[in-house]
């Protein structure tokens, strides 16, 4: 298991130390298929049964397999994107090669800090985790300020917002670990497995003190509404594979961490403390990006509301709870993972094309780009939760798990939002999709960036293909290993 | 010395200390005496770890306090000091109020904390008034960050901030594990770092160090 955290830490240096702009690309898509690799067995052993490392510092159950192998399956799916990505940043001078090194080095670090989140057996080493993955993803965000200085305006606010939340988790942290000595001395009082044995004779009132600090602090990283006003400004201005990878991974992170605290203060609290926060929680996210995607004109931040959206589902799923609902999260969370990223790579290549993340300036792509305009509808159909795709299945199963407990005023507002974000979604996209390519936009002629035959293209094509595929078949059936993956995380959590 | 420091409270008197160096951020004007104040609020925070190192006699506290310290009470405030001089800012803080209404909102401030708090609702720690004050000194930086305008008084307010919670940390619970508190510090080291190298970049980028020129994203 410490080989898994290693890797991502050595490819960083590699490609901070190499000096050719396209050897540093494929060394650090080497890297992360070596961490693929290397991660296989151990997420497939703890699937079964949990596994631990390092005198039980490092310790991994089927939840924690489960958000592994998103975030690696991800960042393999982005480091590939990333060449083509930064070989067009490159020519069209956006980027010098110390910025080329950099993005590769902060790439391969920011996938080490998420990968310490998923393997950490402890509360406080988690939340490292988690502030480390701000730290790195910011500088990832202000990457090549000296020409884009909206960039510097969206980082501060990221790390200024996240960080002032993820410290009043540290708080709610704080207060878990007093809860917890109480109950258990101080050896290993932070740990999950320790913590989860003890849960029930934990301190209620501490406990509910520190998950309202938790849900706030690591809500505000997991891009909940109302403390999700940097998440839109970071995903618009984030280097588009960076933006699939916040999206994607960096928000299931976050609420990763969430769902540990639910599980260890529900048997403490009672399940309907937790739950109503969350649902409560999830109707408002939901509830305010339904509004801004009805009136996006930026294709970039329409993405990043539709990610807070999403998120609110997740935060539902789990609120609603019991095994359906849990199960329905679980599901959303890979759902989400799969479809958000390929329209953050299909974005980047339509910014790349018109020189514009304006609606208003984009249209015609599934005529001049008949792949890439086809990928993008695949892509749109999906995250509007049109049926047959893979994100209509899983919030079916969230909102059939709000019916079956009969809260009939939250499955009513959540039918209302997401119709409006159907709308909202689906329109902007028609106009960037349909209508009549401009000839008269002064942009050359033939297509340098997607037609063009080069390797680096052939493969980020390739990766969309594959995860396009992969929404179309989690759309039709979820295949059985995912299924019975979902199941025993939904045991982990301590549902039945 | 264990006799002496229980029979004069050392305790209260370095941890309102602690809350008055965070009240004093009302008054000041200029960015020089912000940092000056932050480095007095980390060494009365190490100061008071080290008091409570010796009123329970564990190891582990002794190496939290010279952490801080180190850190704390060294590091960052050379690092602000240094990122101060480069920027050429014109050291004023500029508050979006009256630094006399600031004062007094921090008052209240402070208030509230002492009648919402006042039963003690959960603490047995070595001192009932260490976590009332550590959620007034959070408060009160909270406060100075929404309305001071530079970049740089943001990233002090989120020192105090973090000053404040260490404080909650300890009248809790005597300190996390020194591994962990290590993580900590130094997450908080990178993003202090990170955060001056923006303030660099904003100033920069926008010609001046306000934080009311980043608006342009918004909807």
């Amino acid at each position: 298991m410490v080989a898994i955290l290693i890797i991502p830490v050595v490819t960083a240096f590699i490609c901070y130390v190499l000096r050719n702009a396209r050897l540093i690309g494929y060394a650090s898509l080497v890297g992360t298929a070596a961490l693929a690799l290397c991660a296989y067995p151990t997420v497939t052993a703890s699937i079964s049964t949990p596994v631990a490392d390092l005198g039980g510092a490092l310790s991994m159950d089927a939840l924690s397999g489960y958000i592994m192998a998103i975030v690696i399956c991800l960042s393999l799916a982005s480091a590939i994107y990333s060449i083509s990505y930064l070989e067009h940043e490159l020519e069209a001078g956006l980027i010098d090669l110390r910025g080329v090194r950099r993005y590769y080095g902060l790439l391969q670090l920011f996938i080490f800090t998420m990968l310490i989140v998923t393997m950490a057996n402890n509360l406080a080493i988690m939340w490292i985790g988690i502030e480390a993955t701000t730290i790195v993803s910011a500088l990832l965000i202000g990457l090549g300020f000296h020409k884009r200085p909206l960039a510097v305006e969206a980082a501060w606010k990221y790390i200024i917002l996240c960080t002032v939340g993820i410290t009043f988790a540290l708080l709610g942290t704080f207060i878990a670990y007093y809860a917890s000595t109480a109950v258990m001395g101080t050896e290993g009082a932070l740990n999950w497995t320790a913590l989860k044995t003890v849960a029930p004779r934990l301190n209620p009132v501490t406990m509910k003190l520190a998950f309202i600090f938790v849900l706030v602090g690591y809500g505000t990283k997991a891009g909940l509404a109302p403390v999700h006003n940097w998440l839109p400004d970071a995903h618009s201005q984030a280097p588009s594979p960076i933006s699939a990878l916040l999206s994607g991974i960096l928000l299931n992170t976050a609420f990763y961490g969430i769902m540990r605290f639910v599980s260890i203060v529900g048997p403490s609290t009672g399940e309907a403390f937790t739950g109503n926060l969350l649902i409560i929680f999830g109707l408002i996210s939901v509830g305010i990006a339904a509004i801004f995607i009805l009136v996006q004109e930026n294709y970039k931040r329409l993405l990043a509301y539709s990610s807070i959206e999403h998120m609110g589902i997740i935060s539902l799923g789990i609120g609603i709870g019991g095994p359906v609902g849990i199960y329905g999260a679980l599901l959303h969370i890979l759902n989400h993972a799969l479809s958000k990223p390929l329209m953050f790579f299909a974005s980047g290549k339509i910014q790349a094309r018109f020189g514009s993340t304006n609606i208003a300036n984009v249209n015609g792509v599934l005529s001049s780009m008949p792949l890439l305009g086809t990928l993008t509808f695949i892509g749109a159909l999906s995250l509007s939760g049109t049926p047959p795709f893979n994100i209509f299945v899983s919030e079916f199963t969230v909102l059939k798990a709000g019916v079956d407990r009969g809260l009939w005023p939250i499955v009513i507002l959540f039918l209302l939002f997401v119709v409006i974000v159907f709308y909202g979604f689906l329109s902007g996209f028609g106009r960037m999709l349909f209508g009549k390519p401009e000839e008269a936009s002064g942009l050359p002629a033939e297509d340098h960036h997607v037609g063009t035959y080069n390797a680096g293209n052939a493969l980020s094509n390739g990766i969309m293909i594959v995860m396009a595929l992969a929404v179309i078949v989690m759309g039709l059936k979820v295949p059985g290993f995912i299924d019975s993956t979902i199941r025993t995380c939904v045991q982990v959590l301590g549902v039945n | 010395m264990k006799v002496w420091l229980e029979a004069f409270s050392i305790t209260d008197f370095i941890s309102v200390g602690i809350l008055l160096t965070a009240v004093t951020l009302n008054a000041f004007k200029s960015i020089e005496s912000y940092v000056k104040a932050y480095t007095i609020n980390s060494w009365l925070l190490s100061g008071l770890i080290a008091v409570v190192a010796v009123l329970v006699g564990e190891t582990h506290l002794y190496i939290a306090a010279l952490l801080t310290l180190a850190t704390k009470g060294i590091i960052i405030p050379l690092f602000l000091r240094r990122i101060v001089r480069q920027m050429r800012v014109t050291h004023e803080v500029q508050p979006y109020i009256s630094n006399s209404v600031s004062l007094a909102i921090s008052g209240i401030l402070v208030a509230v904390v002492y009648a919402s708090l006042k039963d003690g609702i959960f603490v047995t720690g070595f001192s009932k008034n260490v976590l009332q004050i550590s959620i007034a000194v959070i408060l009160i930086s909270l406060f100075i960050m929404i309305t001071r305008k530079k970049a740089l008084t943001q990233v002090i307010g989120l020192l105090f901030m973090e000053n404040g919670l260490f404080l909650a940390g300890f009248s809790l619970t005597f300190g996390m594990p020194t591994i962990i508190e290590l993580g900590v510090l130094f997450d908080m080291l990178m993003g202090v770092i990170i955060l001056g190298i923006f303030a660099i970049q904003i100033k920069r980028a926008f010609a001046s160090a306000d934080l009311d020129k980043l608006t342009v994203l918004k909807g």
